[in-house]
């Protein structure tokens, strides 16, 4: 059981947890993020001496738990994100998790593309659709994504070429695709 | 077209969605211990993915590292533990239900079944019951068939004298005799399965039984008023026979056949004008025979009519005559048969000399 579960996607487990009371499909989804959970979570550990690891994980477990039963998650990983600042920044309010809307247009835009993977035609469509939008977009993120997706360059690479360091690059990719995400979504629109 | 399709297929990876990093990504990322391809893919999913970039940041600085494995594993261990027994005692529990529900259904199955082949039984049982009687009868019957059929032909004269009693109304009552004397013997003879069938049975046994003894006691009262009424007949049958000896020998085998035949009712003949429907009912048996191909039985009949009664009948009766004979092949008395029937002039008259034309 434990076997097939873990071969599972996240939704289908949060499906099957919220819909058949599952404790097994969330506990496969719990050990599926725990290791970032923890890494997560041990500079807070460190920062704060009087958080006690015992207590904060089977908390931060219990939060969560009750969370999934009640919450739209589109994204695990931002969920738990969400989560795990929410109980470490104040542990006594419960924030729920609410997805952004740029976060929404991106998901729709990855289901989108997932959807046409077996689809020439929309396949077809999808492309040119996204290349207009590329177009569209300003030149130095036009350049920034044409050269990290679609030239296969590393982190490294890039920041060498542009003298930025990784974490300004990985916000800049970050908003220059959001960006794109954005043109693309209005496209239907201006068409 | 085709030479930028790799390049245009490499548009679409921008928003193609990649998992977490998983337990052993993480750190071989931290170490460059990745290929290429998986890197990239690692970076992709590093842009979009907060949970991870933080992860990685923390796990960066050297001092987090060592308790990093340790409290990875502590927690993975806390959460197997606190599924592990719900999950255990869940499946328990969901297997004892679907036993018990596999039993009610058994249970439920079971009760069914055998309502389903009680119903059944019944119904066959019915069905048998209300098949079986006529089928033994008929068994039984078989072989008393042919005396059944003679009884009825002979009881027929006895009751159709009967002045008062319409003949149609009595002749069913002389068939139904017959079947009411067959089936006592097949009730007795046979070991019904059930009393009420027996009963009835008998009883309506005892029914035709009295029907049939009111109607000879009548038809006994009947025979003696005209016994003046046979005489006359008599005369009349000798008058025929003093006709029939001068044919060939052959001629005479058929009448001797006859004899053993005619005398049960010669002492029941009936004058003319009243026997109008026993004539017809001894026609049709006739042709009956004829029909059945049993030739020398139709010859009596028809030779007892000839005798017994006079008008069309004794006309038809002459030409059915002839043309038994000449379907027995007696072409001399078929033609003499015909003859008679030409010179009797009836309506028969025209078909009888073609049949003499076409000899």
């Amino acid at each position: 059981m434990q076997q097939q579960l873990t071969n599972l996607s996240d939704k289908e487990l949060i499906s099957r947890a919220r819909k058949q009371n599952d404790r097994e499909a969330e506990g496969v989804l719990m050990d599926r993020y725990s290791h970032l959970l923890v890494a997560v979570t041990i500079p807070h550990l460190k920062n704060n001496a009087n958080l006690d690891p015992n207590i904060v994980f089977p908390s931060l477990l219990q939060r969560l738990s009750a969370s999934l039963k009640t919450q739209t998650i589109y994204k695990v990983n931002e969920w738990i994100s969400h989560i795990q600042k929410g109980y470490l920044g104040k542990p006594e309010k419960n924030t729920p998790f609410y997805p952004s809307r740029d976060g929404r247009d991106l998901l729709h835009i990855e289901n989108t593309v997932d959807k046409a993977a077996t689809n020439i035609i929309d396949r077809q469509d999808l492309i040119v659709r996204l290349e207009q939008a590329l177009q569209r977009l300003n030149t130095e993120d036009n350049h920034l994504i044409t050269q990290f997706y679609l030239e296969n360059k590393s982190f490294a690479d890039l920041s060498a070429s542009t003298g930025l360091t990784r974490e300004r690059l990985r916000s800049q990719l970050k908003a220059a695709k959001g960006k794109l995400a954005k043109l693309f979504m209005n496209q239907g629109y201006v068409k | 077209m085709l030479s930028s399709k790799p390049n245009n297929d490499r548009v679409l990876k921008i928003f193609s969605a990649i998992r977490c990093l998983n337990r052993d990504q993480l750190p071989r990322y931290l170490d460059g211990r990745l290929t290429d391809v998986e890197k990239h893919l690692v970076e992709q999913h590093l842009t979009d993915c907060d949970l991870c970039y933080d992860a990685l940041q923390a796990l960066e600085k050297e001092e987090n590292t060592e308790n990093y494995q340790d409290l990875t594993n502590k927690l993975q261990r806390y959460v197997h533990n606190s599924i592990q027994p719900v999950s255990h005692v869940q499946k328990v529990a969901q297997y004892t239900r679907k036993e018990k529900n596999k039993e009610h259904m058994l249970t439920y199955f079971w009760v069914i079944a055998f309502i389903g082949l009680g119903i059944g039984g019944i119904y066959v049982l019915r069905g048998h019951m209300r098949n079986q009687p006529p089928v033994r009868v008929m068994a039984a019957g078989l072989p008393t068939k042919d005396s059944a059929r003679s009884e009825a032909v002979v009881t027929a004269p006895v009751v159709i004298p009967d002045d008062h009693h319409p003949a149609p109304a009595a002749l069913p009552a002389s068939h139904k005799e017959a079947p009411a004397t067959t089936k006592p013997i097949a009730a007795t003879t046979s070991t019904p399965d059930s009393v009420a069938i027996k009963k009835a049975a008998a009883l309506k046994a005892l029914q035709r039984k009295a029907a049939a003894d009111s109607i000879r006691k009548h038809t006994l009262l009947q025979k003696q008023q005209d016994s003046l009424k046979k005489v006359a007949a008599d005369k009349a049958r000798e008058k025929e026979e003093e006709k029939k000896p001068d044919p060939k020998p052959e001629t005479k085998a058929a009448p001797k056949e006859d004899k053993p035949a005619p005398p049960p009712d010669t002492p029941r003949k009936e004058s003319p004008s009243t026997a109008v429907n026993s004539d017809e009912y001894l026609y049709k048996a006739a042709m009956v025979y004829q029909q059945q191909g049993n030739l020398s039985e139709a010859i009596d009949r028809y030779k007892r009519i000839e005798s017994v009664s006079s008008g069309k009948y004794v006309e038809m009766a002459r030409y059915q005559l002839a043309i038994c004979y000449r379907s027995k092949g007696q072409m001399g008395k078929a033609r003499r048969m015909f003859k008679e029937v030409v010179r009797m002039d009836g309506s028969m008259k025209n078909a009888a000399q073609q049949a003499l034309d076409s000899m």
